[in-house]
């Protein structure tokens, strides 16, 4: 790493606690090439969730920094990840993003691999290799997976600490969007992907819990009657982190709501079965649960009223913020919905989904147009040099009585997540 | 396919011709009086997927997934002065061609097939978003007019090179 960018992440290491962020991180080239191997060759990378791939055979295409991985289900129902290039020549195994096979063969010189990765056929083995290439050593080179109710996340580092270290407690908030019912939950289908001229963390600090733009960015919301909450209390609610891991969830709750709004009868009697009682408490006062695991996995789960002033449709949503290029992402967006709900309950937060989230959603509309914005403007050289104030909530001690893990604070709108993730970001941008 | 006569095929096409020009004068109320108040409005996700695979076109996954009522939503925030993704507006220009108009098993209802080239312009970018998608509307005969049932528009690329859809196809 250059000096440069060395000293701003040795700066940065004193000003997050103190409130100042630099603009720079936003938009730049050596930062996002550190990165890639810095945070993204560290940390543990969502890649899939485990019912986009249900049966043996069944297989997604996925990133890891710049590197494409297949996630596999094997015969045995195991599920493996590997980079997506065959070990003779480097070309690219799957061209699909799904799909379903036993073997994977390579389209230029033809070894055929298990989809547990296994190197298992090499044509003129006899002829051309003289039967002495060892194939136990050209199997695809394996990235280590492990899961949490449904996620399945890869790491890099094969000195990681484990996932459920990793996640510190962030489970018990997870749960709210992966346990909506007794048997959990499902994508509802291959996600919506794109493009956009916008840095990821952009994405993971608003998913953790920006409870403040949204009066201002999707005012229209609001106004119209269509989001459940109004400006004058919309600060109301909780704010937890995981201190040095990350992570962070923003819980917004309207005062006066009734316990676990928007969700139907028949989900909330579930949810009694698969939540334990403090979560259950906590949930049943949540109006809008927004949430980053770090770096770039993020959830909402929140009612969306299609006619004016109702009480709304409950949808939730996965997304994953894959970096290209400095200040540049790939958007990857799924809906998540109950697996035991009713046919009828899926389809309309589906329908929700899509008119909030989703390239076309409208909430999510509005985000992108002012983060590709955020983006230009913190590339240019007057920004390099300015510091953002970090500083809500700053001294704020955390809740004694608050009934999940973690450093929880009031109100929602605060800052004190964003301290905890760029703190974990610089750590690991100085490979600690 | 069995195709309906060229008074049919030109009378419709004038009417899709007049639905797109709505869209790019941004009068999206006018727009919407060209949908039935029964429509669909749908845009399915694209997977990149094997030759022999079932499907490339989600069966359950899409962009829009709109009645009537929520392309009523969408405007409606199009009218208010914080739809930032529309602020300033996009300039759009659809290209409507090939279209084949067909018979149904309906009397007076016509699946109508076209392509759709959607070009979008935002702000001082000099780059601007490309869709190209595969139309499939269903039209229905009311009075002297048309009104689309169901739209269906397939955008031809899976990872789409547009920070967002503000804009409809």
């Amino acid at each position: 790493m250059s000096d440069d960018v060395m000293s701003m992440v040795r700066q940065m290491r004193e000003g997050v606690p103190a409130g100042r962020v630099p603009a720079r991180i936003f938009n730049d080239r050596e930062v996002f090439e550190q990165e890639l191997t810095k945070v993204f060759g560290k940390a543990w990378c969502f890649l899939a969730h485990e019912t986009e791939i249900p049966k043996p055979g069944d297989y997604v295409t996925r990133y890891i920094a710049n590197n494409n991985i297949i996630v596999a289900r094997d015969e045995k129902g195991e599920v493996h990840a590997h980079l997506n290039m065959c070990r003779h020549r480097g070309n690219m195994m799957c061209k699909s993003e799904m799909g379903n096979a036993s073997h994977f063969r390579c389209s230029y010189h033809g070894w055929v691999y298990k989809n547990s990765g296994e190197l298992i056929g090499v044509p003129y083995f006899n002829e051309a290799y003289d039967k002495k290439l060892d194939r136990k050593e050209f199997g695809l080179v394996k990235v280590r997976v492990e899961s949490y109710a449904g996620l399945i996340f890869g790491t890099l580092d094969p000195n990681a600490e484990s996932l459920e270290d990793y996640l510190g407690g962030f489970q018990f908030y997870l749960d709210i969007y992966l346990k909506q019912g007794i048997n959990g939950s499902e994508v509802h289908g291959p996600p919506d992907h794109w493009v956009a001229e916008t840095d990821w963390k952009i994405c993971t600090e608003n998913f953790s819990g920006d409870g403040y733009h949204t009066p201002v960015a999707h005012q229209f919301g609001f106004h119209l009657g269509y989001f459940p909450s109004s400006g004058a209390t919309h600060s109301k609610g909780w704010a937890v982190h995981i201190p040095d891991k990350g992570h962070g969830i923003g819980l917004g709750h309207t005062p006066g709501m009734p316990p676990f709004f928007g969700y139907p009868d028949d989900l909330v009697k579930q949810m009694h079965e698969s939540l334990s009682p403090e979560q259950l408490e906590l949930f049943s006062k949540t109006r809008t649960a927004v949430g980053s695991v770090f770096p770039n996995l993020s959830f909402l789960i929140q009612p969306l009223s299609l006619e004016p002033g109702d009480p709304g449709v409950r949808f939730c949503t996965m997304r994953l913020y894959h970096p290209i290029g400095p200040g540049r992402m790939e958007m990857w967006s799924w809906c998540l919905v109950p697996k035991d709900a009713s046919a009828e309950y899926k389809e309309a937060a589906y329908q929700a989904y899509t008119l909030a989230f989703g390239q076309a959603g409208t909430f999510e509309q509005d985000d992108f147009e002012n983060w590709t914005k955020v983006t230009k403007m913190t590339g240019s050289t007057l920004a390099r040099e300015v510091d953002f104030p970090y500083i809500q909530g700053l001294g704020h001690e955390p809740l004694e009585d608050f009934p999940g893990p973690g450093f929880a604070v009031e109100p929602y709108v605060t800052e004190d997540n964003f301290r905890n993730l760029w703190a974990t970001w610089a750590r690991y941008m100085e490979g600690e | 396919m069995a195709l309906a006569d060229a008074e049919v095929r030109g009378s419709i096409s004038d009417f899709l011709f007049m639905e797109s020009l709505a869209l790019d004068e941004r009068r999206f109320r006018d727009w919407l009086t060209a949908f039935a108040a029964d429509a669909r409005y749908e845009v399915p996700v694209r997977v990149t997927r094997e030759k022999l695979a079932e499907w490339e076109l989600s069966p359950s996954s899409r962009i829009f997934d709109d009645t009537k009522r929520t392309l009523e939503f969408r405007i409606e925030r199009l009218e208010t002065d914080f739809a930032w993704s529309e602020q300033p507006p996009s300039r759009t220009r659809h290209y409507v061609t090939n279209v084949l108009v067909e018979l149904t098993d309906v009397a007076d209802e016509y699946l109508v097939h076209s392509n759709c080239l959607l070009y979008r312009s935002r702000g001082d970018d000099p780059n601007p978003s490309i869709f190209s998608t595969q139309r499939k509307d269903r039209i229905r005969k009311v009075g002297d007019g048309w009104e689309i049932v169901h739209r269906w528009a397939a955008i031809d690329q899976s990872l789409i090179n547009a920070h967002n859809m503000s804009i409809f196809i």
